[in-house]
């Protein structure tokens, strides 16, 4: 019968008080500091594969993939021992992260896939960021838990991440053992080509639409213009995702830990390689 | 002097006159009641439209098996895609079944048209929706210039022809509700009470930048835009632009969402510096 | 004491501004319609809204030569008083709808651009793109949006109006039904607003929207409203032929310098961009040098009609002539025409930009219409005027109330107290024919000027001591009961029989009503065919009293609401047919080839239709308002009145 707007309801939770900053939220820190730290990542990981040029000239001794995986360990360390408060900010990250997927989920959930019926491209990209979006969560979880927070019962072959040893223990991790690719490997090495896969598309795909959310892409023009720039980004960052993850399976466990070893830190070369293959298979 | 009724102008590719098309149509008799398929058979003019086909149907209403049904019930005005009201689901696809021609829709011998109610919608009966939650939205965001009152007082704001001309596309939506039905953000939503917090649709966004363009307009844009940042507002859009896709008047909605994204941040700063 | 309300039926132009007005003075309103009031007729109207303009002002037109167009091209039958009223208002009207934010299409420096329209040599017609009335509906939409979110209106949506509840002569409220529900009520109020618009539907198929059935005016004649010039139908002379509905091609093509034309040869057969200039016979521009292709559409109209009917040269042989705009800038015509050439895309498939149209004239519009009455204004001068000539001083200028008297209540009230008639339901403004985009502005008018009108029947008449809202309930109980039953007898007839019987089918019977009406009552008329027709109208009522629906149900019964109107057309469709038989001359868009001349001695006065209670139709004239204007031959300096098929030809001899 009538139209009429009854008085707006009360606010209910607090989801819904603050609904405009939490959105922003969610928007931003996908952008910073998740989307920041993804690309330093993935940048300073892709660089087992180009890391020799990164040596300029020191070691001529290493071949492309050891220099690779030299340049790595000397990455990684510094990142350990340079960056102040380390893990204050890991924390902001986790958190951040933890977020950011939280109220992903409640969003996304929020929505009704209609893909089937309308199979346009922005339609896919929508379905699609939602669906890397779950990915992204499971596979980020698993990453951070096995070879940040030590829960090695997740890693077959039950490999510890070492700082010190960051390319070979990585490698170990995903191959499923300090011997080289086990069957568990592989399911691992699958879900890690996955999960990049998929934070990397959810990153560029969620930058493109942070640009409309925020209002800096109006006209369609500008928007389909940002829309290839994410593109480019999102490839570039898919290579340096499937490059380092190529350079982790191209390892060799053991001998890769030889060369961080010859790289490695103040403490002694022996020491550390005696550390390097505690956490072989029981 | 007799007049002969005109003849229908020919159409390029026309299929040949009177064939028969069968309609699949998802029918239901009330709110509440289950939905079931009928299908009928229709011999299908030249040139013609769904709505002539649906018109021919309630005229004798038996379905393609033969049996008498009651005729199938449907909204529409003014038939040539300016009123919105017969949007409909055909094929799979949300549109206005008066612009939609047989040809088009069903181009082969054999092909079968299908019809369903906008999905979006609480059903009234057979294709009939009610769209109310649509006019709803347009008064959330207050799509109204705030004039003082329809007595004379003298001519309105001066306006160039690039804004007259970017103003007038937003101001032919005819709020059919495609861009809602297309939405996936956008669902039924049968309880008026949860309204002001659902998700609003494109349309009304797309509404709301008209009228904060508007110098009179603009006067109330912070309501307007109080009312976007809020649950259901702007931000629940997810970008999937399905809306733009769908409307058939080819508004610009996904630059309103931008333009709106935009100014609700503005807005947002300056309320929190200025309290 | 009990507060007052107002009722307006019909959301169309008319309907909306009438509520805002009403609203705006204080009184609540309750607004009903068919449709969502966004979806009324009014957004079909493509052309444009007419008023006098600061630029046709330094060239010498002024809002009496507006005045006196729209006489003229009324052919001297409307009452002269309201429309000099309106012509005077239609400035502040276009100043109104800009500040309510209307996108009229502008000029490089920001002023209203203006276009060519029928009827007239200036430019003085507004617009925006080529779907005005859109544009105009949805500006008043909002406003009556806003006046029901600060609880000033209530919409009765998807409701259908039934009949006026009429208590000792005074109309108290009105009886409705939700469409969906299907509950009849009954709904009080201290004046009601017949803002109803069109019946293009008794013609089946026109430019009309499905809901102009003309069914809610039909009702009110029934019940004793006057119905004047019920003769005067309107065909458009372009519209697009279509299986459904006849789309309109808005005469904005032909402001816009659209050309009609058909091949000198009859039956050629080449594609149009393959006749030579020489070989094309641009009719209309050939016999009206001075206004060509923009004459008023009853002329156009008949021309069309003569060169496809009466000479076979309509395109290949059909009905059917070009409209042609192909040799306009395409982006031109994208930017002032756009709306209307995708229709014609649309729905035939051709590019109007690169390929001449196929149109044919059209029912459009309806002249006649509620009977109403107004209170004159102050302008009286002691003899009527000639006819006035361009750049030649106005008479007076167009101060408010020289025409009408502002706020007399009895301005566009029907002959029964508190029952008004607003827009294209009522017969005030056009006459024998309306001038393009005349309608729109006799729509908004009626809202604004006379809603004030019934604001002050309210405070000062007869509801001020004696609301609506503190009578007896009898006579609402039972206009309730009596629409009740007759729901319940048409439903009923589902149990008796099978529907499929095409004597008895409904949808059959409006077909063959609109097919009588359009071949009886249209471009010629003859004595004998309308006698004729009205021997079918009596045949079809008789079968609609046997009627049977195929649909019993109790719950948003679609083809229950078609029939139960077809049986309100049908009696419309008599006062029109007998209007026009009783119209024994030719006048606007009346034109008899029994009776081919003008004959103001005896006609040129309103034909008033009564219908008495046993549903009998009787036809009376009433002397009209002609004292500011002589009459005078209405030829629009026709040239060649040798092959002329219309009745402006003998006038023109003389004149
Ligand atoms: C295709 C076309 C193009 C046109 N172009 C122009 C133009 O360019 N310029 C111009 O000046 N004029 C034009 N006209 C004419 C003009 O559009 C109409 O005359 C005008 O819109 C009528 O407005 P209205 O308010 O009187 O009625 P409408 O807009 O027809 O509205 C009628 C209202 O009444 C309601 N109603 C009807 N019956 C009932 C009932 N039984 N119960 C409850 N509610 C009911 C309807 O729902 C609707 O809300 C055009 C007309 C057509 C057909
Ligand atoms: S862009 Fe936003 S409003 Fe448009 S379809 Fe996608 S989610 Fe819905
Ligand atoms: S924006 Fe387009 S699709 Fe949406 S309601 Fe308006 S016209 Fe329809
Ligand atoms: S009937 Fe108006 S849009 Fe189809």
């Amino acid at each position: 019968m009538s139209a009429a707007s009854p008085p707006p309801a009360p606010p209910r939770g607090a989801l819904e008080r603050h609904h405009f900053l939490l959105r922003r939220l969610h928007s931003l820190t996908g952008i910073v500091p998740i989307g920041v730290f993804l690309v330093a990542h993935l940048v300073t990981n892709s660089s087992l594969i180009w890391g020799k040029a990164g040596l300029r000239g020191a070691h001529p001794e290493l071949g492309w993939l050891d220099g690779g995986i030299a340049y790595f360990a000397e990455e990684v360390r510094w990142i350990n021992t340079q960056v102040p408060h380390l893990l204050l900010v890991e924390i902001v990250l986790w958190v951040s992260i933890a977020f950011h997927a939280g109220l992903g989920v409640l969003y996304a959930r929020s929505g009704r896939n209609n893909v089937a019926r309308y199979a346009y491209g922005g339609n896919r990209r929508y379905a699609a960021q939602r669906l890397t979006g779950y990915v992204a969560i499971a596979f980020i979880f698993y990453h951070v838990a096995t070879l940040r927070w030590g829960w090695t019962f997740l890693v077959p072959g039950g490999t510890h991440w070492s700082a010190e040893f960051a390319g070979s223990t990585l490698a170990a991790a995903i191959k499923g053992g300090q011997a080289g690719w086990t069957l568990m490997g592989v399911g691992v090495a699958l879900l890690y080509f996955v999960g990049v896969s998929a934070t990397v598309f959810h990153f560029a795909n969620g930058l493109w639409t942070a640009a409309i959310t925020w209002g800096l892409t109006i006209s369609t023009g500008a928007q389909r213009r940002w829309g290839y720039a994410c593109l480019a980004m999102g490839a570039a960052l898919m290579l340096a995702g499937w490059s380092s993850l190529a350079g982790a399976l191209m390892m060799d466990p053991a001998s890769a830990a030889r060369v961080e070893a010859m790289v490695g830190a103040p403490a002694g070369p022996g020491a550390r390689q005696a550390d390097a293959p505690t956490h072989v298979a029981p | 002097m007799a007049y002969a009724p005109p003849p229908s102008v020919p159409r390029r590719g026309a299929a040949t006159p009177d064939r028969g098309v069968v309609f699949r149509i998802r029918r239901c008799d009330g709110p509440g009641k289950p939905s079931y398929w009928q299908e009928f058979e229709v011999a299908v003019p030249r040139n013609a439209n769904v709505i002539s086909c649906l018109q021919q149907i309630a005229a004798n209403p038996v379905t393609a098996g033969g049996a008498r049904t009651t005729p199938v019930v449907w909204d529409a005005g003014c038939l040539e895609e300016v009123c919105g009201a017969c949007t409909m689901v055909i094929n799979g696809r949300v549109r206005q079944s008066c612009s939609c021609l047989i040809d088009e829709c069903a181009p082969r011998e054999g092909d079968v048209v299908t019809l369903e109610p906008m999905g979006k919608f609480p059903v009234v009966r057979d294709l009939w929706v009610d769209r109310s939650r649509l006019f709803h939205g347009l008064a959330r965001v207050r799509a109204w210039v705030p004039i003082d009152g329809t007595y004379d007082l003298g001519s309105g704001p001066r306006e160039g022809p690039a804004t007259q001309a970017e103003r007038y596309v937003l101001s032919t939506c005819m709020s059919c509700g495609c861009c809602l039905e297309a939405c996936p953000q956008f669902n039924l939503e049968p309880d008026e009470g949860r309204w002001e917090t659902a998700f609003i649709g494109a349309h009304a966004i797309s509404q709301a930048r008209l009228f904060n363009e508007h110098p009179t307009g603009s006067q109330i844009k912070g309501e307007r835009l109080d009312a976007l940042m809020g649950p259901g507002g702007v931000s629940d859009c997810g970008n999937a632009q399905n809306c733009v896709k769908v409307c058939p008047k080819g508004i610009p909605l996904t630059e309103s969402i931008a333009a709106v994204g935009r100014s609700v941040i503005l807005h947002a700063i300056a309320r929190f510096f200025r309290g | 004491m009990s507060q007052h309300r107002v009722i307006v039926v019909g959301g169309g132009l008319a309907g909306l501004a009438a509520a805002a007005r009403v609203a705006e003075a204080g009184l609540p309103v309750d607004l009903f319609s068919v449709v969502p009031v966004k979806r009324s007729h009014s957004v079909c109207a493509q052309g444009g809204i007419n008023a006098c303009n600061d630029v046709a002002r330094q060239q010498g037109y002024s809002e009496y030569e507006h005045f006196d167009e729209t006489i003229y091209g009324g052919d001297f039958l409307a009452d002269q008083h309201p429309v000099l009223e309106m012509t005077n208002t239609a400035p502040r009207i276009i100043d109104l709808l800009d500040r309510m934010g209307v996108p009229f299409n502008r000029t490089h420096e920001g002023y209203r651009d203006l276009r060519l329209f029928g009827g007239s040599l200036f430019k003085r017609t507004h617009f925006a793109g080529a779907t005005t009335g859109q544009q105009l509906i949805y500006a008043l939409d909002e406003q009556v949006r806003r006046c029901e979110s600060e609880g000033k209106v209530a919409k009765y949506e998807f409701w259908e109006f039934l009949r006026p509840v009429v208590r000792e002569g005074r109309c108290v409220g009105i009886v409705a039904q939700d469409m969906r529900t299907m509950q009849v009520r009954a709904f009080r109020a201290d004046a009601v607003v017949m803002a109803t618009g069109g019946c293009g539907m008794v013609f089946g198929k026109s430019t009309n929207s499905v809901i102009c059935t003309g069914a809610a005016a039909a009702r009110c004649y029934r019940d004793g409203v006057w119905y004047a010039n019920p003769e005067m139908i309107q065909v458009h002379p372009t519209a697009i032929p279509g299986a459904d509905k006849l789309r309109l091609m808005s005469e904005s093509a032909r402001g816009e310098g659209g050309r009609v034309w058909v091949p000198r040869r009859p039956l050629d057969e080449r594609a149009p961009r393959d006749i030579p200039e020489s070989e094309r016979f641009y009719f209309l521009e050939e016999k009206y040098p001075a206004y060509g292709n923009i004459v008023p559409r009853d002329i156009a109209t008949r021309e069309i009609f003569d060169i496809c009917v009466n000479q076979g040269l309509g395109v290949n042989g059909g009905n059917q002539v070009y409209l042609d705009l192909t040799h306009k800038d395409p982006e031109v015509l994208s930017r002032k025409l756009g709306g209307i050439l995708e229709i014609y895309e649309k729905f035939v498939g051709d590019d109007p930009r690169s390929t001449p149209m196929k149109i044919f004239p059209a029912v459009h519009y309806s002249m006649g219409g509620l009977w109403t009455q107004f209170t004159r204004g102050s302008y009286a001068p002691a003899t009527p005027l000639p006819k006035h000539r361009s750049a030649s001083p106005p008479p007076i200028d167009a101060r408010p109330g020289q025409g009408m008297l502002p706020g007399a209540p009895n301005n566009m009230m029907t002959n029964v107290p508190g029952l008004y008639a607003f827009g294209e339901v009522n017969y005030a403004y056009h006459g024998a024919n309306r001038l393009g985009a005349n309608a729109l502005l006799s729509c908004i008018f009626d809202g604004l000027f006379c809603g004030a009108s019934v604001v002050n029947f309210i405070r000062n008449d007869a509801p001020a001591g004696n609301p609506a809202a503190d009578l007896p309930p009898a006579e609402f109980d039972a206009g309730e009961k009596r629409e009740r039953e007759r729901m319940n007898a048409l439903l009923g007839t589902v149990a008796d029989g099978r529907p499929d019987e095409p004597a008895t089918n409904p949808y059959a019977i409006g077909k063959e009503l609109g097919d009588e009406m359009t071949a009886a009552c249209t471009v010629v008329r003859t004595g004998p065919r309308l006698e004729q027709c009205l021997r079918r109208l009596g045949e079809l009522g008789e079968r609609f009293a046997r009627v049977k629906l195929a649909d019993a149900a109790a719950w948003s019964n679609q083809s229950f609401a078609y029939a139960r109107a077809i049986g309100d057309m049908l009696v419309l469709a008599q006062a029109i047919a007998r209007g026009a038989l009783e119209r024994r001359e030719s006048r606007g868009a009346h034109y008899r080839t029994d009776f081919p001349d003008r004959d103001d001695a005896t006609f040129m006065k309103a034909t008033v239709a009564r219908c008495d209670a046993r549903g009998v139709t009787s036809v009376a004239l009433d002397p009209i308002d002609a004292s500011l204007i002589q009459p005078t031959a209405r030829t629009y300096g026709k040239k060649d009145d040798r092959k002329d098929p219309g009745k402006a030809a003998p006038a023109a001899a003389r004149a």
